[in-house]
């Protein structure tokens, strides 16, 4: 088990708002150097890849771009992963879904992380091939930023006490 | 009249969907399939470097970026006038055929082996890869997810990452591999033909032993007497990587068979003002709406059709599948093709997952994959490249038009799926009218073969995939066919 909690940001560099992850795993890479408490990874990857990804961790926030046109776009969704779980039926795409995902995994045996938490940008364009942003995708990555800092030391700190429990 | 539209709850755009319009009395006035395109993406090629698309192209889609990046290396090879080296060439059809073993394996297990494991009438919640490994046991998940696991570290070692490949370059491959990991690739290849004849008996014992499951393919209701489209070598068979585009007719006679370069005097596109997506036909046949038969051009580019399209396969066991495929289903020992059952494309890619799986274990043992020749630097700048691959859900183009310095002035791609838009649609509308009929409740399940005609198709709209669930679902959307007002939506996870 990797004990470093891990920022999985996930997105596409080239379609819009798809950017929000890669973006938000740049900035976070560049400011904080080696000095986050946490490890990130960006990656343009779902479903199957993911399990791949999650597996050994101990806690996981992902970082990616939703649509469910109940919020305005920039708007920042927080929930653990076990909420997306309505959606698992889902069988015709391509890829299995992160639920679906996870459950395979445990049926299967795989070792995944007692902590997955998302941080979800809503979007307002995932369809256009570009390297911008719409504006308020963009205005929401500092809030990210300081979201994913508190969820870092958060579990920094649960892993401390974990260790003078013991 | 009413309307019926199949519909994603958890994404509201990225998804496709289908609107069945219904008559007061309950029979099916019309049927439209719709799916979303990415906008502009051949406007973002335009004032790059040419060199630069095979890494940027992968990014199209998150679901076959190894045919972006093999179909855009093959055009940007045309616009610098450059024949790869002979150990490239081997060492790009060797990750393409362990990419798709991967791919065909995902599809069967996860998205439409559901349908026959797990049968069209069961529970949606138990009709995904968990449902089927309810059925067939969790050994048989273990297999699956270490066969994807193989097809990725072949990537791997000669693309460079596990799923994005970057090594393949104008003239060639930037990426030597070494002796240990050609061994290990061996040793891959091996694994993954034991692996293909464990999906084979998989097909034998839980769908061609259920008559059920087997009369549901060989219905009327998910058959199209269509043109069948392929990619094939010298002698006629099944290659995803080169070779000629062929093009048979619904008898099986040919009707063409060119070389990439010249795909625009005999594929052009048609246009309907309800979808971004286009429908690309055959020139020389021309568009008589959506219809079947040796009149219309409408085309499959399919496994079914790269079967149909071809004389056979170029490997033992995967010639005695297509063999055992054309027997079976046209009862004719005699070698009768083709075959123009939709559904039956299910089993085409098992063969052609067969057929991966010996290329890349044959490939893998050439040594000249471990040469150092991988590259034939370009020399000048010919200004135009066309790219074909057969991507595991269609024939994929690239085109690029370049200035003197290289630098992009035009692209233009026709995809996997985009091929399939006619006869997706075409299925779509039969097997609503097989199911719709007047005085009858539309259920989950009749929604569901709706959504079978569609799924076997192996559509990619997933260039969005990325967002959150991960998904690309289907919308069914009932709609009154007088007023067009949404009376029913099929949401099978609520």
């Amino acid at each position: 088990m990797l004990t470093a909690p891990l920022v999985l940001c996930l997105g596409n560099e080239i379609i819009s708002d798809d950017r929000f992850g890669p973006v938000v795993a740049q900035r976070l890479q560049e400011e904080q150097g080696g000095r986050l408490g946490a490890d990130v990874i960006f990656a343009p990857l779902a479903g199957f890849h993911l399990l791949d990804l999650l597996a050994g961790r101990s806690a996981v926030l992902i970082v990616d771009t939703i649509l469910t046109g109940s919020a305005p776009p920039g708007t920042l969704h927080e929930f653990p992963a076990g909420t997306l779980t309505p959606s698992k039926n889902l069988t015709t795409s391509h890829q299995i879904s992160l639920p679906t995902a996870l459950e395979l995994g445990r049926r299967l045996g795989i070792e995944l992380p007692a902590v997955i938490d998302i941080i979800a940008v809503e979007a307002q364009d995932v369809e256009t091939i570009s390297e911008n942003m719409t504006e308020p995708v963009a205005r929401a990555v500092d809030e990210a930023i300081s979201f994913i800092r508190k969820w870092i030391a958060n579990q920094s700190r649960k892993e401390s006490d974990h260790a003078d429990l013991d | 009249m009413k309307s019926v539209v199949i519909d994603p709850i958890t994404r509201l755009e990225g998804h496709g969907k289908i609107h069945l319009f219904v008559n007061d009395d309950g029979s099916l006035a019309n049927c439209y399939f719709q799916v979303p395109e990415l906008r502009g993406f051949e406007q973002f090629c335009v004032g790059r470097p040419a060199e630069e698309l095979p890494r940027i192209t992968t990014r199209i889609c998150g679901v076959c970026p190894d045919a972006h990046h093999m179909a855009s290396a093959k055009a940007v090879d045309g616009v610098f006038g450059v024949v790869p080296t002979s150990a490239a060439l081997k060492l790009r059809n060797l990750v393409y055929n362990a990419f798709y073993a991967g791919d065909h394996t995902t599809h069967f297990y996860a998205l439409g082996g559901p349908d026959f494991v797990c049968g069209p009438d069961a529970p949606a919640a138990e009709r995904n890869i968990l449902g089927v490994i309810a059925k067939v046991g969790v050994e048989v998940g273990k297999l699956v997810i270490a066969q994807r696991a193989r097809g990725q570290r072949v990537i791997e070692i000669i693309g460079g990452k596990k799923v994005h490949p970057v090594t393949a370059i104008p003239g060639g491959m930037s990426k030597r591999i070494s002796k240990d990991e050609q061994a290990e690739i061996i040793k891959i290849g091996a694994e993954m033909v034991e692996f293909a004849k464990f999906t084979i008996k998989i097909v034998n014992d839980v769908v061609l032993a259920n008559k059920g499951y087997v009369d549901l393919i060989l219905s009327d209701m998910f058959t199209h007497r269509t043109y069948s489209m392929g990619m094939v070598d010298a002698n006629n068979k099944v290659n995803f990587y080169d070779g000629k585009v062929r093009v048979v007719d619904p008898d099986g006679k040919e009707h063409c068979k060119y070389e990439p370069k010249d795909y625009l005097d005999y594929v052009v596109e048609h246009v309907e003002p309800y979808s971004y997506l286009k429908y690309p036909y055959l020139k020389k046949v021309g568009w008589k709406g959506f219809v079947d038969g040796v009149d219309s051009g409408v085309y499959k580019a399919t496994p079914l059709s790269r079967l149909n399209a071809s004389d056979g396969m170029a490997t033992p066991l995967a010639q005695a599948e297509y063999e055992r495929f054309y027997e079976t289903l046209t009862g004719d020992k005699s070698g009768k093709k083709p075959v123009h059952q939709t559904l039956a494309t299910h089993w085409a890619r098992i063969v052609e997952l067969m057929y991966a799986c010996e290329a890349t274990a044959a490939l893998a043992k050439d040594e000249e994959i471990t040469s150092d020749k991988l590259v034939n630097k370009p020399q000048h700048i010919v200004g135009e490249g066309i790219g074909i691959v057969e991507a595991p859900r269609g024939t994929l183009t690239h085109h690029y038009k370049t200035d003197q310095k290289g630098i992009i002035t035009e692209a233009n791609l026709i995809v996997g799926t985009t091929n399939n838009n006619a006869p997706i649609t075409m299925s779509i509308q039969k097997a609503a009218a097989g199911l719709i009929k007047k005085g009858t409740k539309i259920t989950d399940g009749m929604l569901n073969r709706i959504e079978m005609a569609f799924r076997a198709y192996d559509p990619c709209f997933g260039c969005a995939t990325h967002s959150l669930p991960g998904e690309m679902p289907l919308e069914v959307i009932v709609h009154d066919a007088a007023s067009g007002d949404v009376v029913q939506r099929a949401r099978q996870h609520c």
